[in-house]
């Protein structure tokens, strides 16, 4: 190919594109099928949450919340309301957190399912993406019978949850959690083995280790680097610390095995489901807050949990008046995007579409 | 497309000239109205419930509507999520490579008038219509896939009360 | 270590740099002067007994009165976690950027440029990030900012 005089040209992968997972804009600079350098623009989606948060009582900042991250929209309450918690010291019932545990749980399950649906249709399979999503409708049903709503849901309240779960609920969340750990071998058989899967995420988007921890990468995406760190397990939170279940670990890095890890994880969520829902105890689910004059005393703290995508966050000082003096708020998925020119320069532009589903990216969460 | 720029104007000259433009009329509707193609757009929240009411359990195909990737190739696009003052100019651009006749579904508070982000925001667009041209609006937030189906109903009705001399002066 | 433990070993080992303040709840909060940003942070990262290699966030602050950021540090290997901040001054604030020794601290920093106005030395790569291209109405996360199209909540009759 030498003598064949080439020339490098830009490609914009603009903000409206049915890979980029939402609203991110790539500009790349591109000779012939590779990709030489990537330049992501952000901010398509940036809805300035911090700044409404600046002016709403701590109450009325949770539904907010809920879209910050709204795939696992109980994770994003329940950072929030486990930091006021904190600061203001408030005891929560017994029962209120193991609803909690389940809560969470299923909804990391129901987030990676998604993942395994976006997944396998942007590198061009459509049957995941129905399979998953019907599973997925059964979690669904669960919430819209505790709290009546499909994806945003307003459950976690400071002081507890705000219902309390119905008596169809337990028989239904067993069923539910049978049928998805039989369907686990139909997700796993159309794609682990496929040759086509192989060639197109083995060995592609490769992230060594140390530049996973040196660019703040959390969750499934570090774990598959090697780095077997979980915040349930390394700095736990609620109850974690009473359930028994392993973090799957992987060495190589690559696409592969980060889709291979979000499987496994979502068979130790099952297993934390079971748990909880044998230990379940009765009591109230509650303790009321005044929700229009709760002034938590001065202070600050951050406080992260594990989310399905890695490690989330939300910075809160508290002046003592009932609204906050400023919150902020930490998605993984900011960092995701950050190391994402590291990863993917010098590949083909397929490679860089593989790269990029299984890094598991939401924008609300890189805008804010 | 001569012939159908024209028959208007012949069809009125005919007696009882009405009758021949009212059955083309219920031809093309009946076509448009039943294969009312999609541009794969989500933004936020609503492109879940989108994505939801796209798969198996509440089908959108059985409306014979589906998904397209690019503008050249879609009917409608169903705004769902929040639209900003960063990316407007962007979906003026997605409209305007439409082919007629084309629709705009508002689907969400978001797109209706701001939603939740109307207060304190300095960054949203506080509703598109004065972006694009809104043919329904879907209130919701976000709106349950029921409502969709009932949005989609909706302007399919109203693509059934449309005629085709409608298009000639556009 | 405990909370504590980790207090006093890092007192002692950053002398007169470090200064705990309380209003830190659940994990250690120390107040670093802008000057020393840089080797405290650089002993924080390579000490031992802390390897403070994860950089989770960086926050602005604007309390009405001064500006503030704030560093959010953890330890993966230890499980430690501490929270640096830095006091800047109203008229010129100003920080060296921290992105040598955390290159996770690039677009935080970046953020903190465009919506705050503080000024981020050595960053190199100081353009527009999440607001819109031909925005040119401020600094919006500022206490003091307003703009026309703002619309405030009303404050509801209890």
């Amino acid at each position: 190919m030498s003598g064949l005089l080439t020339q490098e040209f830009t490609v914009n992968m603009g903000p409206h594109h049915p890979s980029t997972h939402g609203v991110c804009r790539l500009i790349l600079t591109m000779d012939g099928e590779k990709v030489v350098k990537i330049e992501p623009v952000i901010g398509y989606l940036h809805r300035s949450m911090e700044k409404i948060c600046e002016n709403r009582t701590y109450a009325q900042c949770v539904p907010l919340m809920d879209r910050f991250e709204y795939v696992t929209a109980m994770s994003a309450e329940y950072v929030f309301v486990n930091a006021v918690e904190k600061l203001a010291e408030i005891e929560v019932p017994e029962r209120a957190e193991y609803l909690r545990v389940i809560m969470l749980e299923l909804n990391r399950i129901a987030s990676h399912l998604i993942f395994y649906g976006a997944t396998a249709m942007d590198i061009g399979a459509l049957t995941p993406f129905i399979y998953g999503l019907r599973e997925r409708e059964l979690i669904i049903d669960l919430f819209e019978m505790t709290c009546g709503q499909r994806l945003t849901y307003n459950y976690m309240k400071i002081g507890g949850v705000s219902h309390d779960i119905p008596k169809e609920f337990i028989p239904k969340c067993r069923e539910a959690v049978k049928i998805i750990g039989e369907k686990m071998s139909d997700y796993e058989g159309l794609l682990n083995e496929n040759p086509i899967w192989l060639a197109r995420t083995k060995n592609v988007g490769v992230l060594p280790t140390d530049l996973a921890k040196a660019y703040g990468v959390s969750g499934p995406v570090l774990r598959a680097s090697g780095v077997k760190y979980d915040i349930r397990k390394n700095d736990p939170y609620s109850i974690y610390d009473r359930f028994d279940f392993n973090i799957p670990c992987r060495h190589n890095g690559d696409s592969y095995d980060r889709y291979l890890l979000r499987l496994d994880e979502i068979r130790e969520s099952l297993k934390i489901i079971i748990q909880a829902l044998d230990g379940l105890p009765e009591g109230d689910t509650l303790k009321k807050v005044n929700p229009f004059n709760f002034k938590p005393p001065a202070g600050e703290m951050y406080s992260r949990i594990e989310n399905s995508r890695g490690e989330m966050g939300v910075y809160i000082i508290s002046d003592g008046t009932t609204k906050p003096l400023r919150v902020k708020m930490r998605g993984s998925s900011y960092n995701h995007v950050q190391v994402l020119p590291k990863v993917a320069t010098g590949v083909l532009i397929a490679d860089l579409v593989a790269t990029f589903a299984t890094l598991d990216v939401i924008m609300p969460e890189v805008d804010r | 497309m001569g012939i159908i720029k024209k028959l208007p104007v012949y069809s009125e000259k005919i007696p009882g000239g009405g009758l021949v433009l009212t059955s083309l009329d219920a031809i093309f509707n009946y076509s448009r109205a039943c294969s009312v193609w999609y541009l794969l757009f989500g933004t936020a929240c609503c492109a879940i419930e989108l994505m939801c009411t796209g798969a198996a359990r509440y089908d959108f195909d059985r409306l014979g509507m589906i998904f397209r990737a690019t503008p050249r190739q879609a009917d409608v696009i169903i705004v769902a999520g929040t639209i900003t003052k960063k990316f407007a100019p962007r979906l003026r651009r997605l409209y305007d490579q439409m082919a007629e006749p084309r629709y705009i579904i508002a689907m969400g508070g978001c797109t209706v008038n701001g939603g939740p982000f109307y207060y304190d925001c300095y960054s949203v667009e506080k509703g598109i219509d004065h972006i694009v041209p809104v043919d329904v609006y879907i209130p919701g937030c976000p709106p349950r896939p029921e409502s969709l189906l009932e949005g989609c109903l909706h302007l399919q009705k109203k693509i059934k009360t449309q005629t085709i001399s409608d298009w000639q002066e556009k | 270590m405990t909370g504590d433990e980790l207090k006093e070993y890092i007192v002692g080992h950053l002398e007169g740099k470090l200064k705990p303040l309380e209003s830190g709840k659940h994990d250690p909060l120390f107040e670093v002067q802008e000057s020393d940003l840089l080797t405290v942070a650089q002993v924080l990262r390579d000490d031992e007994n802390l390897k403070f290699d994860f950089l989770s966030c960086i926050s602005g602050v604007d309390t009405g009165e001064r500006f503030e950021i704030v560093y959010s540090l953890a330890s993966l290997a230890n499980n430690l976690r501490i929270d640096l901040k830095v006091v800047l001054s109203r008229e010129k604030p100003e920080v060296e950027s921290v992105q040598e020794i955390w290159p996770a601290a690039n677009w935080y920093e970046r953020e903190i440029w465009e919506l705050y106005g503080f000024d981020i030395k050595n960053h190199g790569n100081l353009t527009r990030f999440l607001l819109a291209d031909d925005w040119d109405q401020g600094y919006p996360m500022r206490k003091d900012w307003d703009a026309p199209d703002f619309v405030r909540f009303p404050e509801l009759e209890r």
